[in-house]
């Protein structure tokens, strides 16, 4: 709202850098392609390509959209690896005494969904800040891991006596394309629709700009605010599970890498919008952004130490070109 | 709509009458800063605004008053029952050499959440837009890493001291201008810098642990007069210069101010720039201040320092349940910090597995918290 004030002083010059602002993303995206594409002779190839999305993407990009969710309602999720890791551990546990699968598949989304039950109880319910809240089920699960796999002990799954759905999910392929990216591309165009098409979706963006306004024209707030969370747990259970698949183990606390990178992608993602708000396409766009740079500097040779520096340099790059628009919102 | 009247001028001019008005001044944070914008485009209609944001405060104020002082006295209950299960299940556990153990393990976390405080204080509690500060725990592990290594290089205290200290203003000043220059929201701002400080210990000590002996760290570690750690000296002579700097002075004034309501703190003239940056080069010393602490009590810089961010979040947040005004303070932080301190070492002597500790801090936090108004406000 500030800026309809500003760019109504100088509307031509606003207009062309609100242009560069806008495709600050895609522009940072197109260079950094082209240049790892340059530098890196592997990274173009298609294999290359397919693993950097299975292996960086999939995951970062369904607990994403959660994040996305969340704080789209104003608000902020850390507990988000505790939810995958919580759902991994209930899935791998049942799975290594023979479980049936469907069962604990099952099993790990409730557990993922416990995670989010109390999340939503504390923050709609009792009203707790978002941040304190999910933090303090951030410390809780942690206990609860520990408790449970003996202070940190992985629970590691024997091959060959494991249902053929467990391949399938992990390794299956249909059509030529693997499972794991139809699951992703589903749960995308599942939250794109809640998020953009829906009435839910309305709600969660007027709880985000404007609570107490939102409150007064009769959104009922703390069942949209608590499905969020909910929501939010439901698909870090997914992940939670696509990750137990994918390395046949339960590795308690593996969640909580994804935490603070979801986070970054979702803001990255807030810069395609005029407006500065989330958005399914723009949080997806920064996860690639993030995994391509990762796998990048992989290829060229870069350790993993330089990596954290310069994901660093390009978050704060990307933010610094569009920060005059994302602080708009406050 | 009869609160009309009780609605008062939002924007006063002076930050004093600001600060010792908490329950609108909270409604005001409710509303947060987007109605902010709401305001400055209503101009003078802006009554309206402030009716749809205060209106559900002014009927239970004295509710809430009387559930904040239920609050606070119930986080005291909490800690002094704490305290007193502890002493009857392990006799030690009062001794004058743990009291001192303790508070000399707590001086790293509580320096660290001391800087996390001033800038939850300059940057208001709104969940996205408010203040935090990311890289408190990897600035103290880059500071850890830079001091080792000068030390291995050769390097004498007096090269190894201002250059650390100098690594944490430079954090903080990064910080400051990505969030007052940039305008970039301090959780992202501080996210890319807290992953570029990582990173960079990283490729300084390679992932391992880079011992480091020198005469002031040995100092820090020894024992001074009355057999009270020196750490202690350091850890409560820091807390009581941040208590005097920023609960009695004009600056600390300011900025509550700044975080309780911005822009009524810019139309009372202050310059809200400079005291949000000097509220993350603040955090940035304790960064620098709290590797040294770690330095001489690990003898060295370990990897893995990041790991505490969330415990300091943590710290920073439970010292607004024991203010009386339910605000972040330097002494609800200091007092916050010894309790998680003392809670991690009555576990350790009652021999309860540690694999407890986390959950019951979080349990605890929850218990106390359920009804304070800090943790309310950002709700919605």
């Amino acid at each position: 709202m500030a800026s309809a004030i500003t760019s109504a002083h100088d509307p031509a010059r606003r207009r062309v850098t609100r242009w560069i602002l806008r495709n600050s993303l895609l522009a940072g995206f197109v260079l950094v392609f082209a240049a790892l594409g340059v530098a890196a002779p592997g990274f173009l190839t298609w294999n290359n390509l397919v693993s950097v999305i299975l292996n960086e993407f999939t995951l970062a990009a369904i607990i994403s959209l959660g994040m996305t969710l969340v704080i789209s309602a104003g608000g902020i999720d850390l507990s988000v690896g505790s939810a995958a890791d919580i759902a991994s551990l209930a899935f791998i546990g049942l799975v290594s005494v023979h479980q049936p699968f469907r069962l604990a598949v099952i099993a790990g989304l409730s557990g993922a969904l416990s995670v989010g039950a109390v999340n939503a109880s504390l923050i709609a319910g009792i009203r707790i800040s978002p941040l304190l809240a999910t933090l303090s089920t951030l410390f809780i699960s942690t206990s609860v891991q520990q408790l449970a796999s003996n202070g940190g002990q992985p629970i590691y799954l024997i091959s060959g006596t494991l249902p053929e759905a467990f391949y399938f999910l992990g390794r299956g392929q249909l059509f030529g394309v693997p499972m794991q990216i139809y699951i992703v591309t589903v749960l995308a165009i599942i939250f794109s629709i809640i998020l953009h098409k829906s009435n839910f979706g309305r709600y969660v963006f007027a709880l985000g700009a404007q609570p107490g306004v939102a409150w007064y024209s009769g959104i009922r707030v703390s069942s949209t605010s608590a499905l969020v969370y909910i929501l939010s747990a439901l698909v870090c259970g997914v992940a939670g599970i696509l990750l137990s698949v994918t390395v046949k183990a339960y590795v308690p606390q593996s969640g909580n890498a994804y935490l603070l990178w979801t986070i970054g992608a979702v803001f990255i993602g807030t810069t395609l919008h005029s407006e500065g708000r989330p958005s399914v396409a723009g949080t997806l766009l920064g996860v690639l952004l993030l995994s391509i740079v990762r796998n990048g500097l992989l290829l060229i040779g870069w350790n993993f130490y330089w990596q954290q520096v310069a994901t660093g340099l390009l978050i704060f790059a990307i933010l610094a070109f569009s920060g005059s628009r994302s602080r708009e919102a406050s | 709509m009869s609160d009309v009247g009780k609605v008062p001028d939002q924007v006063r001019p002076d930050p004093l009458l600001i600060c010792s008005n908490p329950p609108s001044l909270r409604y005001g944070a409710t509303s947060s800063e987007e109605s902010a914008d709401l305001k400055f485009v209503c101009g003078e209609n802006r009554m309206s605004t402030s009716i749809l944001t205060e209106h559900p405060v002014q009927e239970s104020r004295r509710t809430i008053w009387n559930s904040q002082l239920l609050v606070r006295l119930s986080s005291l209950l909490a800690f002094v029952g704490v305290m007193i299960y502890f002493s009857l299940a392990a006799p030690l556990f009062l001794s004058y050499s743990n009291v001192l153990n303790v508070v000399q393990q707590s001086a790293v976390l509580g320096v660290l959440a001391f800087g996390m405080t001033t800038v939850f204080i300059s940057g208001g509690a709104h969940v996205i837009s408010g203040g935090i500060d990311l890289s408190a725990a990897s600035n103290m592990g880059l500071s850890a890493a830079i001091y080792a290594s000068i030390i291995q290089a050769g390097g004498t205290d007096w090269i190894a001291l201002p250059v650390t200290l100098l690594t944490g203003l430079i954090i903080g000043a990064v910080n400051a201008g990505a969030i007052v220059g940039l305008k970039i929201f301090p959780l992202l701002a501080t996210l890319a810098t807290m992953n570029i400080c990582a990173g960079f210990e990283l490729v300084l000590t390679q992932n391992t642990v880079v011992p480091a002996a020198s005469p002031l760290l040995t100092a820090v570690a020894a024992t001074g007069s009355f057999a009270v750690p020196n750490i202690v000296y350091i850890f409560f002579c820091l807390a009581f210069f941040l208590i005097i700097l920023i609960e009695a002075t004009p600056f600390g004034l300011r900025l509550y101010a700044v975080g309780g309501f911005r822009e009524a703190a810019i139309a009372a003239g202050i310059r809200v720039n400079r005291d949000v940056s000097a509220s993350y080069l603040i955090s940035g010393v304790c960064g620098s201040v709290a590797a040294i602490l770690s330095l001489s009590l690990l003898n060295g810089s370990s990897p893995g320092a990041g790991e505490i961010l969330l415990s300091v979040v943590l710290v920073a947040l439970l010292g607004v349940i024991v203010s009386r005004r339910s605000v972040p303070t330097i002494s609800g932080t200091l007092i916050s910090s010894l309790f998680i301190g003392f809670l991690v070492n009555g576990f350790q002597l009652t021999n309860v597995s540690s694999y407890w500790v986390n959950g019951v801090q979080g349990g605890l936090i929850l218990l106390v918290v359920a009804g304070s108004s800090f943790s309310r406000r950002a709700a919605y």
